[in-house]
């Protein structure tokens, strides 16, 4: 009993860091202790693994958007235009 | 023969086309996420220019997308006072576009049917977002803009920012586990 709840407070801790830990953004990154506890939990517990996967997959999900959101090349070509005028009508 | 070119102002010039010009593809993206429509976009993007070539006297160099993203959210406000700022107004950014696998040639591995079912499922989870989770997301995960980058896109605290990204990519991830499952069921 005390090690389930032992074990689920483990998995808390780490599904809310586990987001910080794949994207290490700059802002938000684990200390190095976070870390290790974390890779610790993560090389036992195969429920958070599969987690970690899913946010993986999202991601390589959401990260095929990025190509066809694309901004379109001609409203590109268009603002670097404005970006000259405001140059040329400055000099 | 005077030359009329003002040094002071060639310089401001250069300084703006130099902090601008390597930003406008992210301006672009975040805009079209903030309006939901390429053509509002484009003007949102227009006009920021035109603010931020006014504002660059004031600003210090350091951290020009972030310098931009504030002025194109202010922008956004005053030009969309109506609509919340960080909202995304018209889904029709993801959801009318050709499924996102359509965008490379799968790969040996791929399994081109799953990925479409997938992007599918994707697309409706995303959708049942509230706008304010789903705009966080399209930034960061999308448009690739850091949390900081986000912040200031949204005008909204970094931590914010964390906290909606995390409900929003687990409502979304909690949304397509089930999705295996439902195949299996055919």
């Amino acid at each position: 009993m005390i090690a389930t709840i032992r074990q689920m407070l483990r998995c808390h801790w780490s599904a809310r860091r586990i987001q910080r830990y794949l994207d290490a953004d700059p802002v938000a990154r684990l200390a190095p202790a976070e870390l290790r506890r974390l890779e610790e939990h993560l090389a036992r517990c195969e429920r958070c693994t599969a987690v970690v996967e899913e946010h993986r997959l999202l991601s390589r999900l959401l990260g095929g958007w990025t190509e066809f959101r694309a901004p379109d090349p001609r409203a590109v070509a268009r603002l670097r235009a404005t970006v000259d005028s405001l140059v040329a009508d400055a000099l | 023969m005077q030359d009329s070119t003002d040094p002071q102002q060639q310089a401001r010039a250069e300084r703006f086309r130099r902090f601008v010009e390597p930003e406008i593809e992210v301006l672009l993206r975040v805009a079209r996420t903030l309006t939901g429509s390429g053509v509002d976009a484009e003007d949102l993007v227009q006009e920021t220019l035109i603010r931020a070539y006014r504002a660059t006297d004031k600003f210090d160099g350091r951290h020009p997308r972030a310098w931009l993203l504030t002025i194109l959210r202010n922008t956004n406000s005053n030009m969309h006072r109506r609509k919340r700022p960080d909202l995304v107004a018209d889904w029709e950014v993801v959801g009318g576009h050709r499924p996102a696998f359509g965008a490379r040639p799968p790969t040996a591995t791929d399994d081109a049917a799953l990925h479409a079912e997938l992007d599918a499922g994707l697309r409706r989870a995303v959708d049942a977002l509230d706008p304010r989770f789903r705009a966080v997301l399209l930034l960061v995960d999308v448009d690739q803009l850091s949390y900081a980058d986000t912040a200031q896109a949204l005008g909204i605290p970094v931590g914010t920012v964390m906290s909606r990204l995390h409900r929003a990519r687990n409502r979304v991830r909690t949304a397509l586990r089930v999705r295996p499952a439902t195949r299996s069921d055919r």
